[in-house]
Formats: structure tokens, sequence, C-alpha cells
């Protein structure tokens, strides 16, 4: 008898994860076909008609479909440029906040090059001074001359040949870095992996603990804002106050751990074919973020 | 009011619960238990029985817990950056902690039926002696329980937490436990406050807010991060539900993330353990070369040494941390 209810609760649990799977697909198919053809009052009907099959909600997909951008956002279709390039600074200029540091955490298989490169390019047009990006096998890392070719193509097709204030500091883990400062006059992209995180709060706690074995220092010297000091001199990251993440998996799959301790977290479905409105509408719902920082 | 609610699921939540028990499900889930004061500027009460009403979520989402064999819960119940609150918030809050403290000492047989293990984490001396006291005594009462663990995180940031294990290593280095090589990322999360748990599987936190706050960053890099936009107060056995299905969801990629990090960090271990060998090798040999055979007898002996060296400083630690509960408790029993 046991066996049996045990079998029927488990088969009652595989369709609920069908059930889910065909109602984000749903939900998936709805997003392309708001994409494509504007208009608020399509967006409030279909959110009325699969509400009743959406019992389990899906905070985050609702919110993107409820806090997209305007609708007066149109669409960047092809390779325009000049036009774009001031389109994006007025749009930047728009936002209530934008932030220093934008992390692109990509928790999907199988990168594209090109869609990244994109969102590279529209984060810098938009006036955010630091990009960097993510994703856990450290891909990005290994490839990162190829992700270089793409942005600098990017670039030139969205924002025009001549590269006046679109000179990149393009920064990866074992390059030089001389910058002290993180303000720099020209926008920076960095391509971060694990080791950039935990194994990187390791290295200065192996220094630190080595200066102790030398006698140099004692460990009640040891503070919160010393590890903090080492650990921007080691690696210059700004701490990032906004992370975009693309893909299904809810976790930071290792990002920074000790620099994300006030970032906001906003998540895309993919980051294969995102818009600019996607990303647009992820700076407005950072925008209206609003952080207490304790009090 | 007390810590544990009694009391069955409702049949609608218990078939549900079996549903979702059919599928993988967290073994320690932590809560940053978000809106007490929102929630309380909504229904018009006063902040601190907001903050009352907090605690009352809290006991009831363990039961609940506990009904999903869940047997483990973190929550973020206090904040460093918390104390930056007005004077009058802050006071209200450890008096509000030193109450259900000293309930909790009260219903330590309630407590020791149900098995519940309760632990603090957190900077305990930024807190007033009385209080310290109080939670030393919770802590040390039920220390042995082993049906299900309850951690507080109290005067706590993550920050702080990690700072304070690169302390504790830089202790053991001082005391000549251990070296400055044998530091590693398996050490440190072995210093942290967290250290007798396992990672949370899932962190859920409530009133919509999108961000970690400083709380459980190591911990939590390949947890399931769950963002409900529900009060606190207002949690329900739906909402614990949803975050768990979020859970499963994820849970086949979530679990790839976490072996593929595990087995980097054994091969980073590995190469470190090689590095010193070969730096040892060079010490003491007399410029001959070293056959291989040789070098894999001093790596594997290296590596023993360094686990041993290891375990002997983390029973130090463990005694220095468990005085310092004791010490707590007799001190307040001679006051």
């Amino acid at each position: 008898m046991r066996t049996r209810m045990a079998l029927m609760y488990s088969l009652l649990w595989r369709l609920l994860l069908i059930l889910v799977h065909v109602n984000r697909a749903l939900f998936s198919w709805l997003h392309v076909r708001i994409q494509s053809w504007k208009g608020r009052l399509w967006e409030r009907a279909a959110t009325v008609l699969l509400l009743p099959i959406s019992l389990v909600g899906f905070p985050d997909f609702q919110n993107n479909l409820n806090h997209g951008p305007d609708a007066n956002a149109k669409p960047i279709t092809e390779k325009r440029t000049g036009g774009c390039r001031s389109r994006c600074l007025s749009d930047g200029k728009s936002l209530k906040k934008i932030p220093v540091h934008i992390g692109l955490l990509v928790a999907e298989e199988e990168p594209s090059y090109p869609d990244i490169a994109n969102v590279v390019v529209w984060c810098m047009a938009v006036g955010i001074s630091y990009v960097s990006v993510y994703d856990n096998h450290g891909v990005f890392q290994k490839n990162n001359s190829r992700l270089l070719e793409e942005i600098k193509r990017q670039q030139q097709d969205l924002m025009g040949v001549d590269g006046s204030m679109h000179s990149v500091e393009f920064l990866s883990s074992g390059s030089d870095q001389h910058q002290h400062n993180v303000v720099s006059c020209r926008p920076t992209v960095r391509v971060l992996s694990p080791d950039d995180g935990k194994q990187s709060i390791v290295h200065v706690a192996q220094q630190l603990c080595r200066s102790v074995e030398n006698k140099e220092r004692s460990f009640k010297d040891i503070n919160v804002s010393m590890l903090d000091l080492l650990l921007r001199e080691s690696k210059n990251i700004p701490d990032p106050e906004l992370v975009v993440k693309f893909g299904p998996v809810n976790s930071t799959l290792g990002f920074l751990p000790w620099h994300i301790r006030l970032t906001e977290f906003i998540s895309l479905p993919s980051h294969r074919n995102v818009s600019y409105e996607d990303l647009l509408g992820a700076l407005q719902r950072y925008g209206a973020c609003q952080q207490r920082l304790g009090q | 009011m007390s810590w544990i609610k009694e009391g069955e699921l409702s049949l609608l939540e218990k078939i549900s619960a079996n549903i979702l028990k059919a599928g993988p499900m967290p073994k320690h889930v932590a809560f940053i238990m978000d809106g007490n004061r929102r929630f309380a500027r909504k229904k018009n009460m006063e902040r601190q029985e907001g903050h009352m009403q907090g605690f009352n979520k809290l006991a009831e989402t363990l039961r609940w817990c506990k009904h999903l064999n869940i047997p483990e819960v973190t929550v973020y119940a206090f904040s460093i950056e918390n104390f930056k609150r007005t004077k009058d918030e802050v006071d209200g809050l450890m008096e509000l902690a030193k109450q259900k403290f000293e309930r909790l000492l009260e219903e330590h047989e309630n407590l020791e039926k149900h098995g519940v293990c309760v632990r603090v984490l957190g900077d305990l001396n930024m807190l007033p002696l009385d209080l310290q006291q109080l939670i030393a005594k919770a802590v040390f009462t039920t220390r042995n329980h082993n049906k299900c663990f309850v951690n507080v995180c109290f005067a706590y940031t993550s920050r702080y937490e990690i700072t304070n294990a690169v302390r504790e290593m830089a202790w053991g280095v001082e005391q000549g436990l251990i070296k400055g090589s044998d530091v590693s990322e398996a050490l440190l999360s072995e210093c942290l406050y967290s250290n007798n748990s396992p990672n949370p599987d899932l962190l859920i936190r409530t009133s919509g807010e999108v961000r970690l706050s400083d709380f459980l960053l190591w911990q939590t890099s390949h947890s399931c991060l769950v963002f409900q936009s529900v009060l606190w107060p207002e949690y329900s056995f739906w909402n614990l539900c949803e975050a768990i299905l979020q859970y499963q969801l994820n849970h086949k990629s979530i679990q790839k993330a976490r072996d593929l990090h595990r087995e980097h960090q054994a091969l980073q271990q590995l190469e470190a353990d090689r590095a010193c060998v070969v730096e040892l090798l060079q010490h003491h040999g007399n410029g001959k070369p070293v056959d291989s055979q040789r070098r894999q007898e001093a790596l594997l002996h290296y590596t023993a040494c360094r686990e041993e060296r290891v375990r002997d400083f983390l029973e130090a630690l463990k005694h220095k941390r468990d005085s310092f509960f004791s010490d707590l408790c007799s001190e307040s029993l001679l006051a």
C-alpha cells in the first residue's frame, strides 16, 4: 500500500514538473509575441488569460512581463550607426540611476559571443563604465580574444567606425593592471571566472597568513577593511551594483562572493537573441530598487 | 510566543508536501526574513509588533520545514548593519531577542523532545553582555540535540564572517598549528561560523528585494536563490512550496555546477600540494634530480601531514569556540 502511495506521489510530482515546463514554454512564446506586437492591451489580456493556468506563479517572469520597457521604446533593428549612440545615451540619462559596474552572468551552456557582445556594447552606450562578463565554466576567460573581437565588431556596427569615445579597456585575469582608480575615462570590459571569486579571497588569506608566519603582523590586526583593501589591490574590481543573470539557473554560480553583498539581481530568460529593450527593462527595474543599507 | 508550533498540516497541505517530497528536497534552507516593518506599516501596527509577528512566522516556518523533512534552517535575524537603526529600534530588537532566548530556555524540555539544536552565528561580542549570556546558555543547552537545526544569524554579516575565518587561520599560523600554505578554500569554509552545517541548498528572501545583503555570501555561491515578493509576516506554506519547487527545477543544473566546482577545487589543492613538495625537495635535496616515484611518495606524505595539521588545528578551533560559550554560561551562573 505504501509503495503504491509513493508511486502515485512520484507520478503526481512528475506531472507537476511537466505542467510547470508547459507553462514556461507558453510564457516564452507569449513573450516573443509581445515583443513583436507592442501593445499594452495585448500584454494585459495575455497575462489575465494565462493567470488561471499559472497556479505556480513565476514571479520573475511575471515581473518581466509587467515591468517591461516603455511601450514607446522602439526596437533597435539592424546595423544603424550614429543615431543609435545618441539614442542609447539619452535612454541612459532618462534612467533613475545606472550602475557603475554591471555584471553579466551567463548561466547557460554554450554561450553566444555575438549576443553577449551586443549586451556589452549596449551597456557601454547607455553610460555604464564597467561591464563584466562571467560564466561558471570560465569559457569567456578561455576565449577572451574571441569575445574582444566580437565586441569590437558590434561596436563598429552599432556605433559607427569612429572610435572616439569608444576605446575600451579590456581586462581579463592575468592582464597587467596599473590602474588604481576605478573611474577611468574609458569604459572597461572585464572577463571574470570562478577563480576571481573564492580563490581570490583564499589568495589574500594566504598572503595575510604568510605575513603572520613571518612575524610581520599579528592575527589580531586582521579586519574587514584590510581584507577589502588587499582584494582591491590584487584584483581591482569594484562592487557590482547590478548583476543581470541570463538563463534559467537561479544561482550566482560562484560569481564574486565578496563583492555582491549589496548587488541587485535581475534575471532575463536567455542571452540568446536578447534585445536592447530587454536590457533597458532590466536597467529600469534596477532604477526602482531602493536600498536601506541596514537602516 | 513559543519557538515551536505544534500541529499537523491540513489535508491539502499534506498531499502537496507528499508530492514535493517525491522529488529532490533541500536539506538546508536559509531565509532572509525581510518585510516586518513594511507589514507593520501596512497593518497600522507598531514596528515592534511587526517584528513580533515576524518571530511567530519563524516558528510556523520551522513547523512546516519539519513536516517537509527539511532538517536545517538558517535565518538572518539581525545584521551588523542594523546597528545603524535608531537607538529605540535597536534596543527594542535586543529586548525581543532577550525575551525569545529566555523563552527558549524555558522550553528546553520541549526542544529536547523535538531534538532542536539552536546555534547562533555572528560577532556576538557586539551584543550586550546579558544577551550574550542568554545566547550562550541556549546554544550550550541544545548543543547535543540532533534531529533538527536552527541557525540564527545575529550581529552577522558575511564579510565579517569571512574575515573572522581568515583571522582564525592566522591565529592557527601564529600558534604554529598550521602553515600559511595550508590555507585553502576548504579550510576557510571550515573556519566560518557555519562550519557545522552543510551549505544551504536554497536561499529565500521575502518582501521583493533582490539582493543578498551580506548574508552567507560564501556558503550560497552554488545555492538556489528564490526571491519572493510576499512580506515575511505574511509568508504561507504555499510560498514555501513554490520556493521548493524552484529548487527542484534548478536541482540538476546546480548540482552539475557544484560538482564542477568541487573537481576544480580538488585539482587546485593537488597543484598547491605539488608546488609545496617541489619546494621542499629542492630545499632538502642536494641538487640531484628526483625520480617520479620519490616525488609521488613525497606528495602523499606531504598531503597526509597537511591533513593531520589541519585536523589538529580545527580541533583547537572547536575547543576555543566551545570555551567561549561555556565561559559565558559559567559567568552568568556566577552573576
